[in-house]
């Protein structure tokens, strides 16, 4: 047990040193982000604000886009750092450590989650402080809800990341695949109740709920509260298991360590 | 027991076009403190055996243990005893320190700060790198970088370490350098190494045993002595004062000695095999009939080079169907 607490700790300070050593580009990707918030915000009121992410247009604009951040920072956890570890010839170091390649990335994530709520609730509070749209920030409602709508990007992250060991250069559909999350997160669930079963979807609906209109955890429909739980086990297992899938075969093709 | 075991191992690469066999029915057993050089030209299979061992490539058949653990069913176990530096590849990451990579890989392995700061201190001595313990590897030359990563693969203190080509790229002083630090670590620290490299120097000054592969297959597997004493021959090169000796080399033509002789502004340089100590009296005697002055004399020593290309052609001779 020792054992595997050195090593999240290990992964913890090389994650936070890198953090340090690229600060330029951390800090430059929180302003870009605030940017392009800033520029859909002001483009939204000008419009009058036709009806986006659930009817309540500039406050869910702030949730879904903050759920979007989050996204991504998971999404690139997984995906972009697997691929970047392929690429630099590190990963195939992570793949013969005694702890075990799923520990590592377990450690890995929840490092990189830690620094992405620290990351949004920065980015929560200049946006709000700039649109003067106050929201509903109840933690206990709010951290059960984003943890488990960030499961299912979390599942898609382990399947990117596990193709990327075998077909290497897909950064493309990588990037693609970050703005499918915002189809997710835009979808209204009372025209198109399908897509509760999407990634996303019905977290970003539920966050909207709790934050908008401060509604508590507990008062959310039970079945709603399933459908997200179950979505996200779902897709993260199934994200899962194509990780597994493609890195037995990258072990059978000798691929791990070749970009 | 052995510390490391094959037996069988095959491995073939499939793609569309083509099966490369890259592992054929190979077997070798490494014992504990040992240090054997894996030889073998570039695609000989050498990397593909390692990597089997660690798990990062799955074999089609054979078996393999460290320590009494299977890779496929106890990779834990296994890694737990066993570190590598790969070739090819990075193996640390440059964005960090020397200090900060070799923490983070110990760190890996289960080996806290705490626990393995005096030995982390003790590589630092030893692969001189102790003045760049605070720079960033990026900052490093290529040779240095290479030391962090062998210093990275030491820190984990397992019994069983994977060197693939660790002196690619290196200056001779560092080449120099890492060939004492690793006769360090096999006599104080009783560490078992394979070192996979194409430098046979490097082989032939720290290895006790050499197993050359090539196409797949092991071709040798012996003592490094006794490779060299395969491959012994009575060649001496003698050195005579002055260029132009016509009658000498006339009468040494005679002889029934192969001879080779070239010159150079002053002296006349004989290459002659002598089976036998008569023969070389009667060499020394010629030379004294004709007034030549010798200069030196020495026997040719067979070194690792030469046995290895002598076997991996001799292999590709066979593989064509020439022998």
């Amino acid at each position: 047990m020792q054992r595997y607490f050195v090593a999240m700790r290990a992964m913890i300070a090389r994650n936070l040193i890198n953090m340090r050593r690229y600060i330029f580009n951390t800090i430059s990707g929180l302003v870009t982000m605030y940017i392009v918030f800033m520029l859909l915000f002001l483009g939204i009121r000008g419009i009058g604000g036709a009806a986006l992410a659930g009817g309540t247009t500039l406050e869910g604009l702030i949730v879904s886009y903050l759920l979007w951040v989050l996204s991504i920072s998971a999404y690139s956890d997984l995906a972009w750092d697997l691929n970047q570890e392929a690429q630099v010839g590190t990963l195939e170091q992570l793949y013969i450590s005694p702890i075990g390649f799923n520990w590592l990335n377990a450690f890995n994530l929840i490092s990189g989650l830690g620094l992405s709520f620290v990351f949004s609730g920065v980015l929560l509070v200049v946006m709000m402080l700039t649109t003067g749209k106050y929201l509903s920030v109840d933690l206990i409602s709010v951290l059960p809800l984003m943890i488990a709508s960030l499961l299912g990007v979390y599942g898609i992250g382990f399947a990117m990341g596990g193709l990327a060991l075998v077909f290497k250069r897909i950064q493309a559909f990588f990037q693609i695949f970050q703005f499918v999350f915002v189809a997710f997160l835009a979808l209204p669930l009372d025209r198109f109740p399908w897509a509760q079963f999407l990634p996303l979807t019905m977290g970003g609906h539920l966050l909207r709920q709790v934050m908008i209109h401060g509604t508590r955890l507990w008062e959310l429909p039970a079945t709603s509260l399933a459908v997200l739980a179950l979505t996200g086990i779902c897709y993260l297992a199934l994200g899962l298991i194509t990780f597994e899938w493609s890195a037995r075969i990258a072990k059978r093709k000798g691929l791990l360590g070749h970009y | 027991m052995s510390m490391l075991e094959i037996k069988n191992l095959r491995k073939t690469f499939a793609s569309k076009k083509q099966k490369v066999v890259a592992v054929d029915d190979v077997s070798f057993t490494v014992q504990a403190g040992e240090m054997v050089g894996l030889l073998g030209p570039n695609g000989a299979g050498k990397t593909t055996i390692i990597k089997s061992v660690l798990g990062i490539v799955e074999p089609d058949s054979g078996t393999i243990s460290v320590k009494g653990f299977d890779p496929s069913r106890q990779p834990k176990q296994l890694l737990s005893h066993t570190a590598a530096v790969l070739e090819g590849s990075r193996n640390i990451y440059w964005r960090l320190s020397v200090w900060e990579n070799i923490c983070f890989f110990a760190g890996i392995h289960g080996i806290s700060v705490a626990v393995g700061k005096s030995y982390f201190e003790h590589l630092l001595t030893t692969f001189n790198l102790k003045e760049k313990r605070d720079s960033e590897v990026r900052l490093l030359s290529q040779g240095m970088k290479q030391k962090v990563a062998i210093c990275c693969a030491l820190a984990k203190q397992t019994s069983l370490v994977f060197l693939d080509e660790p002196t690619l790229g290196l200056d001779v002083e560092t080449s120099y350098e890492l060939r004492d630090a690793l006769k360090d670590l096999v006599q104080n620290e009783q560490r078992t190494v394979v070192v996979s490299s194409h430098d046979m120097d490097v082989i032939q000054d720290v290895c006790q045993r050499a197993i050359i592969v090539s196409n797949g297959r092991v071709i040798a597997d012996e003592k490094i002595s006794d490779l060299l004493a395969l491959f012994e021959s009575r060649t001496f090169k003698l050195v005579v004062d002055g260029a132009h000796h016509p009658e000498l080399l006339s009468e040494l033509n005679q002889m029934v000695l192969p001879v080779s002789s070239s010159t150079n502004d002053r002296q006349l340089i004989l290459k002659v095999n002598l089976p036998t100590a008569r023969d070389l009296y009667a060499l020394i005697d010629l030379l004294r009939e004709h007034g030549a002055e010798l200069e030196t004399i020495n026997q040719e020593a067979p070194d690792l080079e030469k046995v290895f290309v002598n076997l991996v052609r001799k292999e590709r001779e066979r593989c064509n169907g020439t022998l």
